[in-house]
């Protein structure tokens, strides 16, 4: 009886093993995956290309809750998985495990998203002294570059003596403390490092990284040349550091910021270099004609007919290149009041029409009065000191634009990506995850070989699951892009947790490289 | 011995069978000495996730020479040649180079359906005994392609990847 009874089970199981000849996989799944509903669907419909029996389906919501009030029924090659009524909005992820006729597992995972797909955009923590600090040091250096270096520019070319030298000087040594604190605040910033760190080197080796760092070289390199400049005793000399320093504030300007990385580059780079050259033209010379007035200088009529005759085409310039990066950044004129890039901008140019006023009344009104009466300077005075204050008032809205993207970036937010690297003898893969938080999460796989030059693979595989929440393989296939790597754009990841991802590079059609690791997701 | 003992026995005796016949592309024949000739047979268990097989491809190993497929009714068989790594003495003369890669084409084996693919081979003895030989293999079907190409770490279990490749275990020469 028991041999019998063992001869059975044994010959069942050939059976089993000879007979069913098969390896689950699914063929269809209805939603598919990655479908967009308005309101939750009915059901799950999962068809395999065998019968199967469902062993393990896990519906994790939204909100990343693992919902127990789902029904699974199954017929054939069908899973049915009713869904509740009411799933929160956002991606849901469906992970199935199934039993094939031989008893193999197979799983995998879907995801069906309601209302709208998880997004992932990240909310930068604000740290308001940080930011405080990083707004206050922008204003210096705008000091140095446009009060100081325009200054110094204005004295070498357009006027005569030193008026105004304190603030000239002053606005450079401002400039020059503010553009190196700078540096290192935005590495503070960018590492969410506290204040102290300041005396490592970590936030400066970040920060020069950024764009901002040939920048605020640039910006230093342009107020030690004005620096210079105003020490030198040949007028030659002076007059071409001078020049120098103010090619250098555009550059400056144009190495870095929403604006001069604004795509079409060969518009808006030129245009934030004229942009900001015109700008230290013009407001370097507000303080030494200020002071010229005051002191009721002999030369001031002379030096402000030679300041005049250069500033018409500057302001054009100015206008110009101003209005062109404005319509570049804000796509839209509601998006002047509807964002805070867009506020920023409307008080900016609230102020420079003001400014413009001013500049008209001088050139027009009080200038032309000074041929008649020299001594009667004081309106002159007066109206240049409030071109000084609109023109602080300008640069103060200025320096605010670092803490708000323009409504171009708004879509996609710069972010800095999670980077695993994987090395093994026969490969190395890098790869870049972004932003690694839940939501919508796009992974970029640099393939090299263990020597570290490039893997050329004729395909690329990204496989993630979730382990300790049960979450099976979700397969996507990447995408060679133009840069030699390969991406797997938008993968809505639901829930934070270490991950597990597994790359899978073919390199002929007969062999494969495949890595392995885990990573984090972090809660949006 | 109790029933339960015995009932364990024939579990892991069954478990031991049923496991490798499973739902990979395998190698009929899973062990064989070097030094000697020996048939690979490939079963094609199904289709590539309900479409039927259209092409099988296979590459042969370094160390496997002497290749002859065997014809196959209603497909078609091309062979890919290339140079050896190494020249192997086989009866008599130096083989350089030879077959590479066996390509049946031009059938149609339904989805649901299994099937056998011969090649007579001849293990070399540069072969190294107790260690697994795999031959990575590609099934083409009507839509999409199986790779049987993974080839587990040593000593590792060939199901703990996704694709085994169909391998056979290399025995002493006799």
């Amino acid at each position: 009886m028991r041999l019998i009874a063992g001869l059975a089970t044994l010959v069942s199981v050939f059976c089993l093993a000879s007979g069913a000849f098969a390896h689950a996989a699914l063929v269809s799944a209805e939603p598919a995956d990655g479908s967009l509903f308005e309101s939750t669907p009915k059901s799950v419909r999962l068809r395999f290309n065998e019968s199967v029996t469902p062993a393990v389906i896990r519906l994790i919501d939204a909100v990343g809750k693992t919902r127990d009030d789902i029904g699974i029924g199954s017929a054939g090659e069908d899973i049915v998985v009713t869904l509740p009524d009411h799933l929160p909005q956002g991606t849901q992820i469906l992970s199935y495990r199934v039993i094939s006729q031989d008893g193999h597992p197979a799983g995998g995972s879907l995801l069906f998203s309601i209302g709208a797909v998880t997004k992932g955009a990240v909310e930068p923590a604000h740290r308001d002294v940080v930011d405080g600090l990083i707004w206050l040091t922008r204003i210096g250096v705008y000091l140095g570059l446009f009060a100081g270096v325009g200054g110094v520019f204005f004295a070498a070319w357009i006027g005569q003596g030193n008026g105004g030298a304190n603030v000239i000087r002053g606005g450079l040594f401002v400039g020059l403390l503010g553009a190196v604190a700078s540096l290192g605040l935005q590495g503070i910033d960018l590492l969410d490092l506290p204040l102290g760190a300041v005396a490592t080197p970590a936030p400066w080796t970040s920060a020069l990284a950024t764009s901002l760092g040939p920048s605020l070289l640039i910006a230093i390199a342009a107020m030690a040349a004005a620096l210079m400049a105003w020490r030198s005793a040949s007028r030659t000399v002076a007059r071409a550091l001078a020049a120098a320093a103010m090619a250098g504030v555009g550059l400056s300007l144009a190495a870095s910021g929403h604006a001069a990385t604004a795509p079409p580059q060969w518009l808006t780079r030129p245009a934030v270099f004229l942009h900001g050259i015109a700008v230290a033209y013009w407001v370097g010379a507000l303080v030494p004609l200020a002071v010229l007035a005051w002191r009721r200088a002999d030369c001031l009529l002379p030096v402000l007919h030679r300041f005049s005759n250069l500033a018409a085409p500057v302001v054009a310039v100015l206008v110009l290149t101003g209005l062109t990066l404005a319509v570049v950044q804000l796509e839209s004129f509601h998006a002047l009041i509807a964002t805070n890039y867009g506020l920023i901008l409307s008080v900016k140019t609230s102020l420079v029409i003001v400014l413009l006023g001013l500049a008209a009344l001088n050139r027009f009104r009080l200038t032309p009065r000074l041929a008649f009466n020299p001594l009667k300077t004081r309106p002159l005075v007066r109206s240049i000191l409030a071109e000084c204050g609109v023109a602080l008032g300008i640069l103060a809205a200025v320096a605010g634009w670092r803490f708000t993207p323009p409504p171009r970036l708004l879509v996609d937010a710069v972010v800095t990506p999670l980077t695993i690297h994987i090395h093994t003898e026969t490969a190395m893969f890098q790869v870049l995850v972004s932003p690694a938080t839940v939501g919508a999460d796009s992974f970029v796989l640099q393939l090299m070989t263990g020597d570290g030059s490039p893997l050329p693979a004729r395909q690329a595989t990204l496989t993630l699951s979730l382990p300790a929440r049960g979450i099976e393989p979700l397969e996507r296939a990447a995408q060679l892009g133009a840069d030699g790597y390969w991406h797997v754009r938008d993968v809505a990841i639901p829930v934070a947790g270490r991950w597990h991802m597994r790359i899978e590079a073919l390199v002929t059609d007969f062999e494969k490289i495949t890595l392995e690791d885990d990573f984090d997701v972090g809660e949006r | 011995m109790s029933m339960v003992g015995y009932s364990l026995f024939v579990a892991a005796v069954a478990a031991f069978a049923a496991s490798p016949a499973g739902a990979h592309v395998t190698l009929e024949n899973r062990e064989a000495p070097v030094g000697a000739p020996y048939r690979a047979v490939f079963v094609v268990p199904h289709g590539c996730a309900g479409s039927a097989t259209i092409k099988l491809r296979v590459e042969i190993p370094e160390g496997v020479i002497a290749m002859e497929p065997a014809p196959k009714p209603g497909w078609n068989v091309d062979v890919v040649k290339a140079k050896y790594a190494a020249d192997y003495d086989y009866q008599g003369s130096k083989l350089s180079e030879g077959i590479k890669e066996v390509v049946w084409s031009g059938g149609k084996l339904p989805p649901h359906q299994h099937d056998e693919f011969t090649i007579d081979t001849y293990l070399t003895g540069s072969l190294k005994p107790d260690s697994m030989l795999y031959f990575p293999t590609v099934q083409e079907c009507e839509q999409g392609i199986s790779r049987w190409i993974d080839i587990p770490a040593e000593g590792g279990d060939p199901h703990d990847t996704g694709s085994p490749a169909p391998g056979v275990k290399l025995m002493p020469k006799r």
